[in-house]
């Protein structure tokens, strides 16, 4: 198990880290480009510099941003790293928690598995809808549904790891729990 | 309050309490809301991403999150904490005084308390429990209080979420965190110092003036970041997203070139792990947007309206109460839960009763940072606990006159809201 | 039988012109059959996923933008173009018109969304920073390296640089600190907007280019008015126009007054040289990828209406 999973992870988190890099290098490149455009001879020496080549960033960074999120949470994301209320779930004798991930694994699994279907059907119609500007990066065939689907995969993906969860509950094989600290920099 | 709302409430509750991640919870909790209610489920899905995808100003999250991570992992952190000591190292208490004003210059760069305790926080606390006057309670407990202001001097991400969430604007958001973090800044000095005084902490070695121009060399270009930051946004170059790249940026030339302390596989796990970060908060920033259509699609704004008509609260009253539910919540909760899920719930009310919506971001992100130190729950607390070893119990024990002095801080900032509006009115801000 | 429940979303704020009309003109109208709901503030539905969320069943109605059907039938972006609508009187003739027939049919049947009435937003000028005495905005050459903020898509951006100005993408909320600091050299918007967000405190001049007379239409489920019946069906259009019209008195006469007011707070306002914009920003479409799109003779059949 081990040996096939373990590069798979490794995998999972060099995209991640890569569409982080992507994102940070084109703000950046946001930033360069709005600075260059005022000072004349720039644009006027390096015409691929005009800011009108680079409309896209905006719309590249949050596309790449919804990536992120639900990449990072279907594969990349460890339990520990959630936001969550665990007080209760510490407090608890060890079978009780076991009971606990049983049982919100299952709704967890068995909901998001039963969203698939009704959420593709919203996700459907936007196969006309074209972007904003990712056009002018990825070339004309792109539209609202392609960058959406990631969506999708995450309603698969994070399914397929409660229900993984949850056996090992039954199997009582589980780690040790622990507290979500240092992972955590949004506060 | 329909039934499914409430439905929606209890499965969502009862899901979060047995651990679930709340993202999740509140995901599960609305599909059970649109079921009831005869809409469909694929809405959630629709509604989360559609949000995620517009919210422009969420940007800054991630980004903040690497600049914070690369700030730790270069060696800005001892820098600037080196030029602290020189600064106020020779006064009684003088390593606790350092230890509160290296997160107020930490502060103006990171806009994180989880970051400022992991960095700069665990190195003073192993250099005041060395010196041997301190004891490593104390230690833990003066960290954690004077990380608080990380996310109360700009940037902040804390301040970017409620953004998002009360749509008022970051710029001035942030400009009115600032007069706010010194008074707290001020608060815990005082208090630092006179509990030294009281229980006579010896004297730090003082650092020779003539050390004090090197360490002031050596940490000058991290000191320029916050006015790099500051001019970014208030000068015109950047929007407040934008500075958290430059941020970043300024961040990784200072310890890759200037410093060269990063080597590229530390950056690769910089980069990974504030993937996973940015991941998992942004996984609840999607659940918050869920919880705010259900909101609107109740209609629970107008309902709040009318109650608020019959009821003749004074908003004083009102802010007091709100204040002293978001502390009480702050044991048990997250900050990042309580901006994003609990306090929505508030700003149609504080509409309603003419509440400045700046002035009320503020007070919330002071009193989200305050939850972050109080037992049970406090996440600095873990976060100082991992990173040192020192038992969580030592800390608590020392935790509780700064938790004293942080909620008189906060209630001053209650009572006199130009405390708040001052920087942002000079800014031209109308409200 | 139960009221229907008519579930509106819209980015706009409740003191918007057309957030009025429709509660006070269009929400009576359909009282007897229908219970009319509106969200304000894109609270219910996120901008810009308003008609995909009719199409879904999600919502009834919406008020749409042409620049939102463009992204999904192209053709439309020829409503979004600078100098094709001449005035408001002129917009109303052109959606009556058989012309516009294909496009409304279209976004029926692939969208299942009708589009009741045509709502006046008002006239698009350009408003800048800088003092008149600094920067004096009479033809496209004048607006050389302004950052001018327009909305983030290809179409308003292709529009600014017609114009003749560098676009500059932002978020709206972001506009008045960039206008502020300095960040952006100016925005394009019609006067209620200028004085709705306030930028007359932070901008010096609106020079009245008229670049784009902007329009919204009343978009309404195809699935809820196949279940209403024909009597309910004139009532809701009926509405729908009344509320359209109401609007459009309220935003001409608002556009008129606010110059004063404008003026009032000490800003220049004044007339350029609108044939030459006019010329230059038709010039830049011909040939574009958006002409294009559009279908034949349509550009003509809309000349044809205007004076
Ligand atoms: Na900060
Ligand atoms: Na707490």
């Amino acid at each position: 198990m081990n040996r096939i999973s373990k590069p798979l992870l490794q995998l999972a988190e060099a995209v991640a880290a890569f569409m982080m890099a992507a994102m940070f290098a084109t703000f950046i490149l946001q930033v360069v480009i709005r600075y260059t455009a005022r000072i004349v001879w720039i644009p006027d020496t390096f015409p691929w510099l005009e800011p009108s080549n680079f409309g896209w960033t905006l719309e590249f960074c949050l596309a790449l941003w919804l990536w992120l999120v639900f990449w990072g949470n279907a594969f990349v994301v460890r339990d520990q790293d959630h936001v969550s209320f665990d007080i209760l779930y510490f407090a608890v004798p060890d079978r009780v928690r076991r009971g606990f991930i049983i049982v919100t694994g299952l709704a967890i699994g068995i909901g998001l598995l039963l969203s698939i279907d009704p959420t593709w059907d919203r996700f459907k119609i936007l196969r006309l809808k074209k972007t904003a500007t990712l056009s002018d990066l990825f070339g004309d065939w792109i539209r609202m549904r392609d960058v959406y689907a990631i969506y999708i995969l995450f309603l698969i993906a994070v399914p397929a790891r409660y229900f993984w969860r949850v056996w090992q509950a039954f199997r009582s094989s589980m780690s040790e729990p622990q507290h979500t600290s240092e992972g955590r920099l949004d506060e | 309050m329909s039934l499914a709302f409430l439905l929606c409430l209890v499965v969502l509750f009862v899901i979060a309490a047995m651990g679930a991640p709340i993202a999740y919870a509140i995901i599960v909790g609305s599909f059970v809301y649109l079921a009831a209610s005869g809409q469909s489920i694929g809405v959630a899905g629709k509604v989360l991403v559609d949000g995620l995808f517009q919210s422009f100003i969420l940007l800054a999250v991630p980004l903040f999150i690497v600049a914070a991570n690369i700030m730790n992992a270069g060696t800005i952190s001892d820098r600037l904490l080196r030029f602290c000591i020189a600064l106020v190292g020779r006064f009684r208490g003088g390593l606790g005084h350092v230890n509160i004003l290296a997160s107020l210059v930490f502060s103006g760069m990171s806009g994180s308390a989880v970051a400022d305790a992991a960095g700069i926080g665990k190195i003073i606390i192993e250099m005041m429990t060395k010196s041997g006057h301190y004891t490593r309670g104390y230690a833990a407990a003066i960290t954690a209080a004077s990380a608080t202001i990380g996310p109360i001097i700009p940037p902040s991400i804390p301040m970017v979420l409620y953004a998002l969430v009360s749509n008022s604007s970051i710029g001035f958001l942030f400009l009115g965190g600032i007069l706010p973090g010194l008074l707290i800044g001020l608060v815990l000095m005082l208090l630092n110092g006179w509990i030294s005084h009281r229980r006579k902490f010896a004297l730090e070695e003082p650092i020779a003036l003539a050390e004090v121009p090197k360490l002031t060399f050596e940490a000058f270009p991290a000191l320029l970041m916050p006015a790099i930051l500051l001019y970014g946004i208030y000068g015109g170059v950047t929007t407040p997203t934008e500075a958290a790249a430059v941020a970043a940026l300024y961040a990784l030339i200072l310890s890759a070139v200037f410093y060269r302390a990063l080597k590229l596989s530390t950056f690769y796990s910089i980069l990974v792990s504030s993937a996973r970060s940015s991941a998992s908060v942004g996984i609840v920033i999607g659940g918050a947007l869920i919880l705010n259509y259900i909101v609107a699609s109740e209609n629970i704004p107008n309902l709040v309206a009318q109650a608020l008509v019959g009821l003749d609260v004074s908003p004083l009253t009102f802010l007091l109460s709100v204040n002293v539910l978001i502390l009480l919540l702050g044991c048990v909760l997250d900050a990042s839960t309580i901006i994003l899920v609990i306090i929505p719930l508030f700003l149609p009310a504080c509409r309603e009763l003419g509440i400045d919506l700046v002035h009320f971001g503020v007070v919330a992100v002071v009193n989200c940072m305050i939850g972050l130190i109080t037992p049970p729950y406090g996440i600095l607390l873990f976060v100082i606990n991992a990173v040192t070893g020192i038992p969580l119990v030592e800390i608590i024990r020392e935790i509780w006159l700064f938790l004293a002095v942080l909620v008189f801080a906060l209630l001053l900032l209650i009572l006199f809201p130009g405390i708040t509006l001052f920087l942002p009115q000079l800014f031209g801000y109308a409200g | 039988q139960d009221k229907i429940t008519l579930r509106m979303s819209t980015p706009a704020s409740d003191s918007d012109q057309r957030s009025i009309s429709l509660a006070t003109v269009f929400g009576p109208a359909v009282e007897g059959f229908a219970t009319y709901e509106p969200h304000y503030n894109a609270s219910l539905v996120a901008q810009g996923s308003e008609l995909e969320a009719i199409s879904a069943g999600d919502l009834e109605m919406s008020i749409a933008s042409a620049q939102e059907l463009a992204t999904f039938f192209p053709e439309f972006s020829i409503f979004a173009t600078g100098y094709v609508h001449q005035d408001a009187a002129h917009q109303v003739k052109v959606f009556n018109d058989p012309l516009m027939d294909p496009f409304k049919k279209k976004v029926e049947d692939e969208l299942g969304v009708k589009l009741l009435a045509v709502m006046y937003l008002g006239r698009r000028h350009v408003n800048l920073r800088f003092p008149r005495s600094e920067k004096n905005v009479m033809t496209p050459a004048d607006l050389a390296g302004v950052n001018l903020r327009m909305p983030g898509s290809d179409a308003w951006q292709f529009l600014g640089k017609a114009l003749g100005a560098n676009p500059t993408p932002m978020a709206f909320t972001e506009v008045y600190t960039a206008l502020q600091t300095g960040s952006v050299d100016g925005q394009d918007n019609p006067l209620p907007t200028v004085v709705d967000a306030k930028f007359y405190e932070v901008t010096k001049q609106i020079s009245l280019t008229s670049h784009l007379v902007d329009l919204n239409y009343i978009a309404f489920s195809k699935a809820v008015w196949d279940k209403l019946t024909p009597d309910q069906q004139a009532a809701v259009q009926k509405a729908a126009e009344d509320a359209a019209e109401n609007g459009r008195q309220a935003q001409l006469k608002k556009e008129e007054d606010l110059v004063a007011f404008l003026k009032d707070k000490g800003l220049e306002i004044y007339e350029p040289d609108l044939k030459a914009f006019r010329e230059h920003v038709q010039a830049q479409y011909v040939g574009s990828s958006f002409a294009a799109a559009w279908p034949e003779g349509v550009l003509e059949k809309i000349n044809a209406l205007g004076n």
